[in-house]
């Protein structure tokens, strides 16, 4: 079977009695997915059954069509940056990713090659012959993704990767992270940094207590939250007036007045009538500077769907 | 180069200079060299004899092997003074014991120490009976052969090997397990029962190198205490090229055997303790096993392909009897064998296990 697609058909996963996830249903296109949750959602549990670090209790999970069973031709495809921060005693930083390399059965000289190349990528180049065991958290964070990008995956698994990295180091990982999905890539990450998530994801997958709870492009999903009116932001050079017009309107839940007198904050329940009444707005004359929806990032969408029970979450 | 082979030789680079060089396995040098200091320590000694004996008494008629040989336990003491004379020195002390019924009787006791050009004998005797023969000094070749077979059979097999391969081959994953980085191996383009060949035969490549290495030294060392003739005698005239290679050859088989058996418990099993504990109880017990079962040990197959025999002493209890009698002893080619044949059934065992294997590091 040939797939372009990860595939999660009806995937279940108990530990015990204890859920990890339950029934998981997922096609997941190239590009940067992203899975957000609390501690415990199923984040690092979907991760390790798309890599048969696990295996499902009920369910079948697909690679690109291929299954956990044929480790020799997946791991070719998939490259996986998990949470343990661990490496094998005794290697240095460039032994570990070459190491890990050679198990392909690609010949020395390649290996080598391919390792300074991921070396390299994350910027490691002057730090690779000392011991790993030695490194600081961001730097064992560096290492661990040259080792799993250093043989050209084309699906990227990245749990919590920006952990432990400053802020010039997390710009690099992450304009990484869109080269892979500009070639066509899919790069599946997790993160708890919200507002990262916002900007470099394609699509988000929200997952709280073992189950999914919404996936797809943010502002669609955002969009499917009915019982949540949506905020807007104007900027208008006459907002008392707006603001009048705008109460006539049954979908308008509330108008607020910004602090400086030049724009309004509204909140509707039907953002397609209030576009529309915003065409009309500007056709009769008003000069609007800007119109903007306020709630439709990661952050609102994640506390609308599962209302911060999670003090981790940024 | 197959993909495979190539795949297994990356799995070996790994792992060999892991297990050579790891802090926690520095016990499995100890536990290889102990043999080695004690064979050394007896050459030493066996070959300045005279130093040691420093309180010979004055005047004392040396007497040759053949006369110190010629005693048996059994034999009282009428007959021992007979055959070499009153002892130069002797002790006797008044022992209190038990009797058949429980009860309390008084046993007279003596040491009677005779003299020799090579060595001292001290003789127990329990009533004017001799009961245990004790030789000190320097000892015959056939001596010295008879104590390396006992100390390999009963402490380098069945001990120093068994506890190594232990130490190696549960390792190799469940040490991976611990330290939280199997999941690099299980992450890589490579069938797993590959990784689980690539492994095994990293462990068998590192035991083997550290208890060959061992009974090597073992063998010089016992050797070293005699002159060059007597040791040159020993491999041109006595099968001694033939006897060290099946010693080499018993470590090596022994660390492939119990490198199986302890890489399978180091998949199924967290704790050692538990599968060491039955691996060694029912190695023990294998001359109690009926015939069919006695086949799944490596120890049966080991003890076949020892180059000298080694029998009980006389006055052993039953069950320590048993331990040292070969049993059934079979054929050199069926013993290797069936090793192997033991060995290629417990990793194919164990393959079932790997393709199914889950990273639950924080179950560890």
């Amino acid at each position: 079977m040939s797939s372009d697609q990860i595939i999660f058909d009806n995937v279940s996963k108990f530990y015990g009695d204890v859920l990890g996830v339950n029934r998981v249903n997922l096609s997941i296109p190239p590009g940067i997915t992203s899975l957000v949750g609390p501690n415990g959602s199923g984040k690092t549990t979907l991760m390790n059954l798309l890599t048969g670090l696990i295996r499902p209790s009920r369910g079948k999970v697909t690679v690109l069509g291929l299954t956990v069973d044929q480790p020799e031709k997946l791991f070719k495809l998939v490259g996986y940056c998990s949470q343990f921060d661990a490496f094998p005693k005794g290697l240095t930083g460039y032994e570990f990713v070459n190491s890990y390399l050679r198990l392909s059965g690609r010949d020395a000289a390649e290996c080598d090659e391919l390792a300074w190349k991921a070396i390299d990528r994350v910027g490691l180049r002057d730090a690779a012959h000392r011991k790993a065991a030695g490194y600081s958290k961001g730097m064992r964070q560096r290492m661990r993704l040259a080792q799993s990008i250093a043989h050209n995956p084309r699906v990227l698994i990245l749990d919590e990767p920006l952990n432990g990295l400053d802020p010039l180091v997390r710009s690099e990982t992450i304009a990484l992270f869109r080269s892979f999905a500009k070639d066509g890539c899919h790069v599946l990450l997790s993160s708890h940094v919200l507002h990262e998530v916002d900007i470099i994801s394609d699509q988000v997958i929200l997952m709280n207590g073992g189950y999914v709870v919404a996936e797809g492009n943010i502002k669609g999903v955002r969009s499917e939250i009915s019982e949540q009116p949506m905020q807007i932001v104007i900027r208008c050079d006459h907002p008392n007036t707006l603001a009048s017009r705008f109460f006539e309107e049954d979908h308008i839940v509330e108008v607020r007045m910004h602090h400086d007198k030049k724009g309004l904050l509204i909140k509707t329940s039907d953002p397609d009538r209030f576009f529309t009444l915003m065409n009309h707005v500007a056709l009769n004359g008003h000069k609007l500077e800007s119109v903007a929806p306020v709630d439709d990032d990661v952050n609102s969408v994640y506390e609308y769907l599962i209302g911060g029970e999670d003090e981790t979450i940024s | 180069m197959s993909l495979w082979l190539t795949q297994i030789l990356a799995v070996m680079r790994l792992e060999i200079k892991k297990t050579f060089f790891a802090r926690r396995g520095l016990w499995i040098y100890l536990l290889a060299l102990a043999p080695v200091a004690i064979f050394a320590l007896g050459a030493f000694m066996s070959r300045n004899f005279q130093v040691f004996e420093t309180t010979l008494p004055a005047g004392v008629h040396l007497l040759t092997d053949e006369q110190l040989d010629s005693v048996q336990s059994g034999m009282t003491r009428a007959q021992i003074v007979a055959l070499l004379g009153e002892p130069p020195r002797t002790r006797t002390r008044r022992l209190h014991g038990f009797d058949q019924d429980n009860k309390p009787i008084i046993v007279q006791q003596e040491d009677m120490r005779y003299y020799g050009e090579n060595r001292s004998l001290i003789l127990d005797l329990r009533d004017g009976v001799v009961g245990s023969i004790m030789s000190r000094g320097r000892s015959s070749f056939d001596q010295m052969s008879y104590a390396f077979a006992t100390v390999f059979q009963f402490f380098f097999i069945r001990l120093a090997i068994f506890f190594g391969c232990l130490g190696i081959f549960m390792n190799l994953f469940r040490g991976e397990m611990v330290d939280k980085s199997l999941h690099y191996y299980l992450l890589s383009p490579i069938r797993r029962e590959v990784l689980l060949v690539g492994k095994f035969l990293a462990g068998v490549v590192a035991s083997a190198v550290i208890f060959t290495t061992s009974t090597g030294l073992q063998l010089i060392a016992y050797l070293s205490a005699f002159d060059a003739a007597t040791v040159s005698r020993y491999f041109n005239q006595d099968h001694g090229t033939s006897q060290v290679a099946a010693y080499l050859g018993v470590t090596v088989l022994a660390c492939i055997g119990y490198g199986s058996v302890f890489l399978g418990g180091g998949l199924l099993f967290r704790n050692p303790i538990f599968p060491a504990a039955a691996v060694l109880i029912w190695e023990a017990a294998n001359p109690l096993l009926p015939a069919l079962l006695k086949k799944f040990s490596v120890i049966y197959y080991l003890k076949s392909l020892c180059p000298v025999p080694v029998a009980a002493p006389p006055g052993m209890p039953a069950l320590f009897k048993l331990l040292v009698s070969s049993g059934d002893p079979i054929s050199a080619y069926l013993a290797v064998l069936g090793l192997l044949a033991l060995a290629a059934v417990v990793l194919w065992a164990c393959t079932f296990k790997i393709r199914k294997l889950e990273i639950n590091y924080t179950t560890e």
